[in-house]
């Protein structure tokens, strides 16, 4: 399979995932944005890993790494934001912006 | 020998910070002058010939930057040295009272030894670093102890004072830069040329300093918001750094490229002693006119540097030590005067000054014959011999300087003129009694004796200073002689 | 009484030290000495010479400067400050004979000054009164300006000649002695108060009077004339110098009579006398002839000395120095009376006073400059001439100030003053007699002209016998001359121009530094919030905006990086 393939997959996840993090005014929609750069990114490490041939699979080892981190920071972020709920009654980031 | 001196101060005036609560002001005034008569001896000691460096240390500091720990005392360095410790001595002299405090005692010591490691320094880093390290404790004692009366003024006046050295300190620096990468060395005593560029950087920083018109509007506040011992350390330390600045990084370091920026250093000195006679005229504070006569002589020290001849150097460092002791002692006695009224406006004041202290008002009358330049007193020949550099000509055009003479000769008369109207107004005139009529207390009597007795005998013996830059010549054949190295340690 | 006679003491010291020093060389042997030598960079040393010349100023200063105090003890010795007084007097003392011993032209300069700063001090003795401030201010201010003359004289001298010795200086072939010359006339027309710098003298005169006598007629006045016959080697060789001199001496000693005979003040009168009779001793001067000159400043110092004292004692009695205040006092204060008769027949040029014989060697200078010296013909035939028509107005005024103040009737009733003895204080009357009797001696071995000195006589009788013949035909002697008292308005560029134009320019400059220069830190300040004003807009605290930004970033930093590389 050619290297562009992903790559393009993968910056189409990206720029997905941008926009939702800088459009989206809700808190959680923004951490899927995130999620979804890091998938992104994740999926080019895989995609260059086979590219490369790498006898030590660095990408993928990192790959899990952050996959790891991910699930770390999605639980953490939607942590925040529960808190967050309970104490402005709202998730909204300009809301809590101009509340605070 | 020279360590210990510049150690002393700084440690004495730290530990007076940091202890600032456990010690009385008397106690910490006391302490301060024994720091700096400790250094005033030390310095007076360390000197060594006019040929040599005296008590030279040259150890490694920052390898990479090719920055040294290099300090010495020069002929040309020897004199301001001295007098920055004679000074800070009766500055501290001055603090010995009751209402003193220990911190501001602990700030001036660290003044006064950061301008003695200026002094002392031969390495341009070196030299810039204690540059910068006497400027802010300047702004704490300006805008902490400063006038009483006016806690916003004297804020202002303390950051224009920061703000405006700060720029030519920054000037400076880049100015430093550029003759470090082009010669390769950051040695004070430089062989080769740097760039015109360079010198008009360095030339720009110092002008701020000493102040030249028009780069002075931040000294008449600076001076007349500062407590009585800033506006002494000010007028007789900080303005000599500006003039040795000049004189050491300008017409010693610099020779090649100077000669195309002296004119414009006479030009604005010679304009600075016109400028300055005139406002001073129609001033009302004291201290604020005091400030302003300082331009004016830090003008006729500007003139002299800028005909970069024997004389010229011997009249802008005779120039400086003199003002730095007339306009030291005439700081004080405003300063006798605002502790005693609360103000130094004249008018506020009040004349008949001869009948109501009259000690206090004798010796502003010495003071300010002295400033005007009576001969016989430390204010003349510091003028004279920059009028004969500025006649002599130098390396300016002789037109040029003849009417930079001319000038500076108006200023004379314009000086005697507001100093004569200063006297009418204070000392002279049918007195008026005031509460605050006091005559000088034991330690302003001993400041104002100690100064007074100085200025009279530089004034009778001006060899004493001008002897140090005596070169085997008649005295007509040495018009227009250039800084060759004929002096002292400049040939390494 | 103790107290001040220790100044005395002090000054009788001095005078005794300074004696045994000049009175060996009165004979006319110059001994030059160097006592300290200077730095070769500086170039000045301290230095005297002392010759015949020397020697006679210094005694007539230290002379005067004794029987002065001795004089002060009873007219001042009362006195709050009498101290500081007595102190300056010496400090004077001191800077005359500076000026007068020096060889170095530095330690002349510095001697010089300090004779400006003790006027200046002594002028403004009595500082309660504004007319004392001011006089002092402008006595000061007036010869400083003029000093600098000396000052740049002095530094053209030293490159021209390669010293700043006077002894070495005269004897070398003049040169650039116009130049040298014009800048020493200024200093020296300041000094001895010639025309157009002579108005500081007459307001010069509420100082006490001993000091007067002292500073303002016997010594400083007279320095201007002694710097001249010092250097006269040098301003005989610019005709320039010289004519300007003796223009200036003419216009001066006409004005200077002129003044005199008009005034109603007697302390005004001699003062305007002074200017007059100093200006006799530049007209001699300019004419080359030295001995002239300074023959007349030394009888001057005696007389003038002598007359101001004379003055004094008057004042003392009656409290003003107005004459229409005085009249009368023949009879009541004789010793006063008889020395200052002297005093004035020595100033109209009697025989046998001193005054006649300077005088009479003044006119011969004159007479003699017609034919050789330095002054065109022209200019010594007018100068001639005016000092002839001087000595008529001299004799004038003399006899009027002396018709005035002792024979005219009193005006004012003076039960309070007393008769004889009781208002002449014996250390007063002492230093009158003393002056009197030298006015008398210093006419010993004077030079006698038979023909000028018989027209010279003729000219002063008949200034006198013209006054007289007024005063019997029972005229006021006052003039009505307008502009003769208000002397001619000469004082009004000092007194009112130069002040307020430095007043307005002071002004002016203030305001441009305050808001002129200043401009530039205002300027920066501005400039500062201004920029902080507009890159504040990017500051929205929002961070989803910072982030686009930062993502837009990125996006055209590696656009950037794909097409360049």
């Amino acid at each position: 399979m050619p290297l562009l393939y992903p790559l393009v997959l993968s910056a189409a996840l990206f720029g997905i995932g941008l926009y939702g993090v800088l459009a989206r005014r809700n808190a959680v929609m923004m951490l899927l944005g995130v999620e979804l750069m890091l998938n992104a990114v994740n999926l080019n490490l895989v995609a260059f890993d086979a590219w490369f041939a790498d006898q030590l699979h660095t990408g993928q080892v990192l790959t899990l790494f952050t996959i790891t981190i991910a699930a770390a920071e999605i639980g953490l972020g939607l942590a925040i934001v529960l808190a967050l709920f309970r104490a402005v009654r709202t998730v909204d980031v300009d809301e809590v912006g101009a509340s605070s | 020998m020279i360590a210990a001196a510049l150690l002393v101060p700084f440690i004495v005036g730290l530990a007076l910070l940091f202890l600032r609560k456990r010690v009385s002001g008397r106690t910490a005034a006391s302490l301060g002058a024994a720091a700096m008569a400790a250094s005033l001896v030390l310095f007076a000691l360390v000197w060594d010939g006019r040929d040599e460096i005296g008590g030279e240390i040259d150890e490694s500091w920052i390898e990479p930057l090719g920055a040294r720990l290099h300090v010495g005392v020069t002929v040309v360095s020897w004199p301001f040295l001295l007098m920055t410790a004679f000074i800070a001595l009766l500055c501290c002299v001055w603090l010995i009272a009751e209402d003193t405090a220990p911190a501001l005692v602990g700030l001036v010591l660290i003044i006064s030894a950061s301008a003695l490691g200026v002094f002392a320094s031969l390495d341009l880093l070196l030299f810039f670093v204690f540059f910068e390290l006497a400027l802010i404790p300047m702004w704490f004692v300006i805008a902490w102890w400063g006038d009483p009366h006016d806690p916003v003024g004297r804020r202002v006046a303390a950051t224009r004072f920061l703000l405006f050295t700060v720029t030519g300190s920054a000037l400076l620096l880049v100015g430093i830069v550029l003759v470090a990468s082009r010669t390769g060395s950051l040695s004070i005593f430089q062989t080769e040329s740097a760039s015109l560029v360079a010198a008009v950087l360095i030339v720009l920083g110092f002008a701020v300093k000493t102040p030249l018109v028009p780069l002075h509007t931040w000294l008449p506040d600076a001076h007349s918001k500062a407590p009585t011992v800033g506006s002494v350390l000010l007028a007789a330390v900080f303005l000599k750094l500006g003039t040795y600045g000049l004189i050491m990084l300008g017409a010693l370091m610099l020779p090649r490229e100077f000669v195309d920026v002296a004119p414009y250093v006479a030009g604005a000195g010679v304009v600075g002693i016109v400028w300055s006679a005139l406002a001073c005229y129609a001033q009302d504070d004291l201290k604020r006119m005091i400030a302003y006569s300082s331009i004016g002589h830090m003008g006729f020290v500007a003139l002299a540097i800028s005909t970069m001849t024997d004389i010229g150097l011997a009249a802008a460092v005779f120039g400086s030590i003199a003002h730095g002791l007339v306009t030291g002692l005439l700081f004080f006695l405003s300063g006798s005067l605002k502790d005693r009224f609360g103000t130094a406006s004249m008018r506020a004041i009040g004349r008949g000054l001869y009948a109501r202290t009259p000690w206090l008002a004798v010796a502003f009358v010495f003071a300010a014959v002295a400033s005007l330049g009576l001969p016989g007193l430390a204010g003349f020949w510091g003028e004279l011999l920059s009028l004969r550099a500025a006649y002599e000509v130098g390396v300016l055009d002789q037109p040029y300087a003849w009417t930079a003479l001319g000038l500076a000769v108006l200023g004379v008369a314009l000086t005697t003129a507001y100093f004569l109207r200063a006297i009418r107004l204070l000392a002279q005139g049918e007195p008026v009694s005031h509460e605050g009529d006091r005559d000088l207390a034991v330690r302003e009597a001993v400041v104002g004796g100690a100064l007074a007795l100085a200025i009279v005998v530089l004034g009778l013996a001006p060899g004493l200073i001008v002897g140090l830059y005596d070169v085997p010549a008649t005295l007509n054949g040495q018009s227009g002689t250039t800084y060759d190295g004929t002096y002292g340690p400049v040939e390494r | 009484m103790r107290r001040t006679w220790s100044y005395v003491v002090l000054t009788a010291a001095l005078s005794v030290a300074v004696a045994v020093w000049a009175v060996p060389h009165l004979e006319g042997d110059a001994s030059t000495r160097v006592w300290v030598e200077g730095s070769s960079l500086l170039g000045v040393s301290l230095a005297t010479h002392v010759d015949a010349l020397a020697a006679q100023v210094l005694l007539l200063a230290v002379g005067v400067g004794l029987l002065v105090q001795i004089y002060s003890t009873a007219y001042l010795g009362h006195h709050a400050r009498y101290r500081s007084y007595a102190l300056v007097i010496i400090l004077f003392l001191f800077g005359m004979i500076a000026v007068v011993a020096a060889d170095d032209l530095f330690v002349l300069l510095i001697g010089w000054e300090v004779m400006g700063l003790c006027s200046y001090l002594l002028i403004g003795h009595e500082w309660q009164t504004a007319a004392a401030r001011s006089g002092a201010a402008k006595a000061f201010l007036m010869t400083r300006v003029a000093d600098l003359g000396l000052l740049v004289g002095i530094l053209v001298i030293g490159q021209t000649y390669g010293t700043y010795r006077i002894s070495e200086v005269i004897t070398q072939e003049p040169d650039n002695a116009t130049a040298i010359g014009l800048l020493l006339l200024v200093a020296v027309v300041g000094k001895s108060a010639q025309f157009p710098l002579h108005t500081w003298l007459p307001d010069a005169m509420p100082g006490p009077t001993p000091i007067t006598a002292l500073i303002h007629a016997a010594t400083m006045v007279a320095a201007g004339v002694y710097l001249v016959a010092r250097l006269m080697p040098i301003f005989e060789a610019s005709e320039l110098v010289m004519t300007l001199l003796a223009i200036i001496a003419a216009v001066t000693m006409l004005l200077g009579a002129l003044f005199a005979l008009a005034q109603t003040d007697l302390k005004r009168a001699l003062a305007w006398s002074t200017v007059s009779q100093l200006a006799f001793m530049f007209a001699a001067l300019s004419t080359g002839d030295a001995d002239a000159g300074t023959d007349h400043l030394l009888s001057h110092g005696a007389f003038k000395a002598l007359l101001f004292l004379g003055c004094g004692c008057l004042m003392h009695a009656v409290g003003s120095s107005a004459l229409s205040a005085m009249g009368g006092l023949r009879l009541r204060m004789p010793v006063t009376f008889w020395t200052m008769s002297i005093g004035f027949a020595a100033l109209a040029g009697v025989v046998p006073t001193v005054g006649f014989f300077t005088k009479d060697s003044v006119l011969h200078a004159l007479d003699h400059g017609r034919h050789e010296g330095p002054l065109p013909e022209g200019i010594a035939v007018m100068l001639l001439g005016v000092a002839l028509l001087t000595s008529f107005v001299t004799a004038a005024y003399a006899t009027r100030l002396w018709l005035l103040a002792f024979l005219a009737p009193a005006t004012t009733d003076r039960a309070g003053l007393s008769t004889g003895s009781r208002s002449e204080h014996r250390a007063m009357t002492g230093p009158l007699l003393a002056l009197a009797v030298a006015s008398f001696a210093l006419s010993i071995g004077q030079p006698f002209h038979l023909g000028m000195g018989v027209l010279s006589t003729l000219v002063a009788a008949a200034g006198v016998g013209a006054v007289l013949m007024v005063w019997r035909r029972g005229h006021s002697l006052d003039l009505d001359a307008p502009w003769l008292t208000s002397e001619l308005g000469l004082d009004r560029p000092y007194a009112s121009w130069i002040p307020s134009t430095t007043r307005s320019s002071a002004r002016a400059v203030v305001d441009v530094d305050r808001d002129g220069i200043d401009a530039y830190s205002h300027g920066s300040v501005r400039v500062a919030e201004l920029a902080s004003r507009v890159l504040a807009l990017v500051q929205t605290g929002n961070v989803q905006r910072y982030a686009t930004v930062i993502a837009a970033g990125v996006v055209v930093i590696t656009a950037a990086a794909v097409i360049w590389t």
